[in-house]
């Protein structure tokens, strides 16, 4: 650590033309991509009728099977909501597109051919392109103009092990760990600038592109939310759990009178 | 001034959280707001800042003064344009002002152009039904409710449709749906349960006036029997006497085999208990100053009648 006793000697002139440019330029094209995300915003897309009914359909076996075990609603009523349930589960009544052909094997939908699920891919990669674009225009700008640049020196001390993390693009071995390469200063605005952008934006910004780096358009089944389903096969599981639900049945009515009795001391416990 | 004003602001608000109509209030605290038009224009442009121009439109609605509703529609459909919430509230100033003819055009226009607009359909089946339409009204009903199943006052409206025409049998299953969605509120089985009673299910009718006297009354204060029944438990009392007077009346049971429900009555011993707890819990409403007013001691004669009359 010899070479630490050493003082450097930094221009003015680069904290006036490099540090503060970066800094700035950092912010403004945080702001800018928050403002053009808006614009690329498409409103939810409508579903027709068909569609809504088959995504909800399950909603109503859902609601029937919860209260079972204590059921409002008397045998009778029950048995026929929950078998005209399974029933249509079984034909298919509420499919979106009727109920399926005997002959056509069920196969799950390819996302690619569903002009919903493109659309939804679609603005899910133009804001990724809104974000990836201009950070990469920045960077190569950095790489450019000021590779090799030390642009601060941080005024706490820090081990050695932030070598790599803090002078990034120089390759002195024995340079204090203090010095801020331009790179690393680009790397430190992109991470640690959310902050400003909550301040100056407001809470859900879409100004903070760390956010989306880590996660990439194909990713895993989170990034995409419009996930076609096999709504054929989740109805025939459906049936499963109704005939459950339908063994488990007891009606609260069914001795109520019992417990009313027992309750006002005309029957003994 | 700005300081009464925001505090008219705020009690809007209050109505808001608290659902409650009200409508002269909310008129005579937001018709200042609106009329105010420095106000208007320095206030913030929050989302916060828009709700309460809804809540006045409805309410000048209500009591009538059309004019400060079209201005607050104007705001808002300035503000909003195309937003589903504020057609709709548009499609209603139609309904007030208009026929009726030209509101089910309008929201037949709007269902063209976004057919899952479900605020625009619900407000289309109640112009059906006002202009009479109730077979046109039952078929969208059911149709929007195999949509979207969850609406719990669309079941409660078809079954209040289903009722007006006569068919206690269809209401019935309607409010079973109803039942099944909220299944702790106790007026929905009352109403079930008044339901079943015209129809002349009387063990079904008993059974459900039996299961609100329950979910209204816990274990503890029933135990020493001297609580006062009121409000909806006093009303499911006269229910299970009417009950259990027609039950034992009819003692082999054979009108009660071919209802739909097939729900057994309670035994014969049990009726007879259930008699005379029910005589018991009425007369203990109707005798004791604390229930309510005096008014309960005035209906005992009436009451006493009721009950010797066999």
């Amino acid at each position: 650590m010899g070479g630490s006793q050493v003082s450097l000697y930094l221009d003015p002139q680069i904290r006036d033309w490099v540090l503060f440019p970066i800094t700035l330029v950092m912010i403004l094209v945080g702001i800018l991509r928050h403002y053009v995300v808006l614009l690329l915003q498409s409103p939810p897309k409508k579903m027709p009728r068909p569609a809504i009914r088959e995504q909800r359909a399950l909603l109503r076996s859902q609601i029937l099977r919860e209260t079972s075990t204590n059921s409002p609603v008397p045998p009778e009523y029950y048995k026929s909501i929950s078998q005209e349930l399974s029933k249509a589960f079984e034909a298919g009544t509420y499919l979106k597109d009727g109920p399926p052909k005997g002959d056509t094997p069920s196969r799950p939908p390819n996302p690619l051919t569903d002009p919903n699920a493109m659309d939804g891919m679609m603005s899910g990669m133009k804001t990724q392109a809104v974000m990836m674009v201009p950070q990469m225009v920045l960077m190569g700008w950095i790489n450019f103009f000021f590779q090799g640049f030390v642009l601060i020196k941080l005024p706490f001390p820090l081990t050695l092990g932030f070598k790599s993390m803090l002078q990034r693009g120089i390759e002195t071995p024995d340079m204090d760990v203090r010095w801020v390469s331009s790179l690393s200063w680009y790397f430190l605005n992109f991470f640690g600038l959310n902050g400003l952008y909550r301040l100056i934006l407001g809470n859900d910004n879409s100004a903070d592109g760390s956010r989306d780096m880590m996660m990439s358009p194909y990713s895993g089944p989170a990034q995409t939310p419009a996930q076609p389903q096999d709504y054929n096969k989740l109805f025939k599981a459906e049936r499963d759990n109704l005939e459950l639900a339908e063994a488990l049945y007891n009606w609260n009515g069914k001795d109520v009178e019992l417990r009313i009795l027992r309750r006002y001391g005309k029957l003994s416990t | 001034m700005s300081a009464s004003l925001s505090e008219a602001l705020q009690k809007l608000a209050n109505y808001r959280s608290k659902n409650s109509r009200e409508s002269l209030r909310v008129f005579e605290l937001g018709a200042p707001l609106l009329s105010n038009d420095k106000w208007m224009k320095q206030k913030g442009d929050g989302a916060d800042s828009y709700t309460w121009l809804e809540q006045l439109a409805l309410a000048a609605i209500d009591v009538g003064r059309t004019g400060v509703a079209d201005k607050c529609i104007e705001i808002l459909s300035a503000k909003f344009p195309e937003s589903p919430r504020v057609d709709c509230l548009a499609g209603i100033y139609i309904e007030a002002t208009e026929s009726p003819e030209a509101a089910l055009r309008y929201y037949q226009n709007l269902l063209e152009k976004d057919e899952s607009n479900a605020a625009a359909w619900k407000r289309q089946i109640s112009a059906l039904r006002h202009l009479g339409k109730l077979d046109v009204a039952v078929d969208e009903l059911s149709k929007f409710l195999d949509t979207y199943y969850t609406d719990l006052e669309g079941w409660l409206e078809l079954a209040d449709i289903y009722s007006t025409c006569g068919r206690y049998d269809h209401a019935l299953e309607s409010l079973q749906h109803a039942m099944l969605l909220a299944p702790q509120n106790p007026f929905y089985v009352l109403q079930a349960a008044e339901t079943g009673y015209t129809l002349g299910d009387l063990p079904l009718a008993i059974k459900f006036f039996m299961t609100v006297v329950d979910m209204t009354t816990s274990d503890e204060e029933e135990k020493a029997g001297d609580s006062v029944p009121d409000g909806i438990t006093l009303r499911a009392w006269f229910g299970v006497k009417q009950c259990t007077r027609g039950l034992l009346q009819d003692v082999r049971g054979t009108a009660y085999s071919n209802t739909k429900s097939r729900v057994s009555p309670p035994t014969a011993a049990h009726l007879a208990l259930l008699d005379e707890l029910s005589t018991e819990r009425l007369l203990t409403a109707y005798s004791t100053s604390t229930s309510s007013t005096a008014k309960g001691i005035c209906g005992r004669d009436a009451l006493v009648r009721w009950l010797e009359g066999k």
